[in-house]
């Protein structure tokens, strides 16, 4: 059978684009490579547990009665009703700066405000200025390539406040080393300082499940374990993909969500010159006894922190960079209740070239990756308390597993620093969404998928 | 279909989209996108739904026609006359 539409990629934006599809036409053929959906936002178990892959929490938290918060044009677009899940607010999360400036926020901006006031008085009406700039911004015009930092150091005067904003916004989502886009940027400020976060009751998979059973339910086909080894060109037309196994599945039109340069490796046109250097990370799950229930681990959502005096958010010259991190504890969120044990997760910046050296000697990057997530909890330890003496199982995920896993290459979560917002990447009828079309999180590549399909594929129904 | 139909046609598909869609104050000579608060997305499944219902297939050039709920009864009557 000749498919109509062909999407490559379970992960949330192929999924999304697969929804929207396949509600207008039922012959989609969702393809991925693993035996479970989700991409980077997915799940496995051990321990008897499930543990979640990528998933700290949920950007852009909005009232259902704010019809145009992206998350309500989201569900709306998709014809799911936002009732058929339950959201729990975040308690609240910080931004730790050196050893003694912390600055709180939560889902109202008015905490940031005054936070922002009580640690930068001179700044205040410099912020507020910001906010009203940023609330008529227009992120979706033409004008890519903008740097975020120099538009925040033409408002702001004191850099260490410029800093303890980009922090946060450049680990849930930058591609670009010590800086953002500005566009890409706005929309990050707005999703996670204006919005906010937020996470469904449950796991990634009760998630996951109802966004699968939706595209099954609309007559889609989800084809898990096919790992696609080429898209098949002639010109600049794609007539279909060759899976691992050889077999050849012929469509008219495809949606590739694996990233920018992998896509263009599938079709067999390699770019020739590398496009900016790859960010790469490092997360370890630590599951700890409920004896270290302390003020921070029990109330606080995320910590963002950076212990130098300037933030580098760049590729880590050493194997991880300790210097700065996101210390997570995804069951701070309200009315979820303490879980036993607490799970707490550590991220920092990584370097894909030694973990890659490492693994071709296996005992040695377990070794290596031991110690590393020892000293990663030795580094957060200094901010929530002492926890290493009560982790009853853990787990490390490092650039080569999130590669080996997400197809990302070099294990960049945030993908290439070069974003096609269009989705445009030179065929007739192969269009890219999700990563490296540029909207990150969890709500920016689901609306990457759906915009990407109502540009490029509805009008072909 | 009258002209009437449509115009729960179009009524309907509109709160298919949006269930709280207030119909009650609505001009029907004036714009729905203002008075009902939808976006360009919103606009596109209007156009979607009547493809799926309909099969009828709205030339881009055309969705200026769909503006208000009075032209979308005009430019759909002699497209649904027989449906």
């Amino acid at each position: 059978m000749k498919y109509p539409f062909l999407i490559i990629g379970s992960g949330l934006s192929g999924l999304a684009a697969a929804i929207r599809i396949s509600n207008y036409c039922p012959d989609v053929l969702l393809l991925d490579q693993h035996s479970r959906i989700g991409g980077l936002n997915s799940y496995y178990y051990r321990n008897n547990r499930l543990l979640e892959t990528g998933l700290h929490a949920i950007t852009n938290y909005a009232p259902k009665k704010q019809k145009h918060a992206p998350i309500n044009k989201l569900f709306r677009q998709l014809k799911i009703k936002r009732d058929e899940f339950s959201f729990k607010e975040q308690i609240g999360s910080q931004i730790h700066f050196g050893s003694d400036q912390i600055l709180n926020f939560n889902n109202d901006v008015n905490l940031l405000i005054s936070e922002v006031e009580r640690l930068f008085p001179d700044c205040h009406d410099d912020f507020c200025s910001l906010l009203k700039k940023i609330e008529v911004h227009n992120p979706f015009q033409n004008t890519t390539g903008l740097s975020a930092r120099k538009y925040l150091e033409e408002m702001i005067s004191d850099k260490r406040l410029i800093e303890m904003l980009l922090c946060p916004l450049c680990y849930y989502g930058s591609s670009v080393e010590n800086d953002m886009e500005l566009n890409q940027f706005v929309i990050m400020f707005r999703s996670i300082f204006l919005e906010g976060m937020f996470r469904p009751e449950g796991t990634i998979r009760d998630f996951l499940q109802v966004l699968k059973q939706r595209f099954v339910d609309q007559g889609g086909t989800l084809r898990l374990k096919s790992k696609v080894s080429r898209i098949l060109v002639k010109n600049n037309t794609a007539y279909g993909v060759e899976l691992d196994s050889g077999e050849i599945i012929e469509a008219d039109n495809i949606l590739s969500t694996a990233g920018y340069e992998e896509t263009l490796a599938l079709t067999g046109r390699d770019l020739k010159t590398r496009i900016g250097k790859r960010l790469a990370f490092i997360e370890s799950i630590f599951l700890v006894d409920d004896s270290i229930k302390n003020n921070l681990t029990t109330s606080k959502t995320i910590i963002f922190y950076n212990s130098g005096e300037l933030f580098n958010y760049q590729q880590s010259a050493e194997i991880v960079d300790y210097r700065s991190g996101v210390i997570c504890f995804p069951q701070n969120f309200q009315d979820i209740g303490i879980s036993d044990p607490l799970e707490i997760r550590l991220t920092h910046l990584a370097n894909y070239d030694l973990w890659q050296k490492l693994s071709s000697t296996p005992e040695e990057y377990r070794r290596v990756k031991l110690q590393c997530s020892a000293r990663s909890a030795e580094t957060a330890e200094k901010i929530i308390g002492i926890f290493s003496d009560n982790i009853v199982y853990q787990d490390t995920f490092t650039p080569v597993t999130i590669q080996r896993y997400t197809l990302k290459h070099e294990g960049a979560i945030y993908g290439s620093p070069r974003k096609i917002a269009d989705g445009d990447i030179g065929f007739t009828n192969l269009f890219l969404a999700g990563t490296d079309q540029g909207f990150l999180g969890i709500i920016g590549s689901m609306l990457s998928g759906v915009s990407i399909a109502n540009q490029h594929f509805l009008t072909k129904i | 279909m009258t002209r009437d139909e449509i115009k729960d046609l179009v009524l309907e598909i509109i709160e298919d989209i949006d269930e709280d869609a207030d119909f009650d104050a609505l001009d029907p000579a004036e714009p729905l996108r203002d008075q009902l608060d939808l976006d360009s997305m919103d606009f596109l499944d209007i156009v979607m739904e009547l493809r799926k219902r309909h099969q009828l297939q709205i030339p881009e050039e055309d969705y200026p026609q769909l503006a208000t709920l009075n032209s979308c009864v005009d430019y759909l009557e002699p497209l649904l006359k027989d449906a």
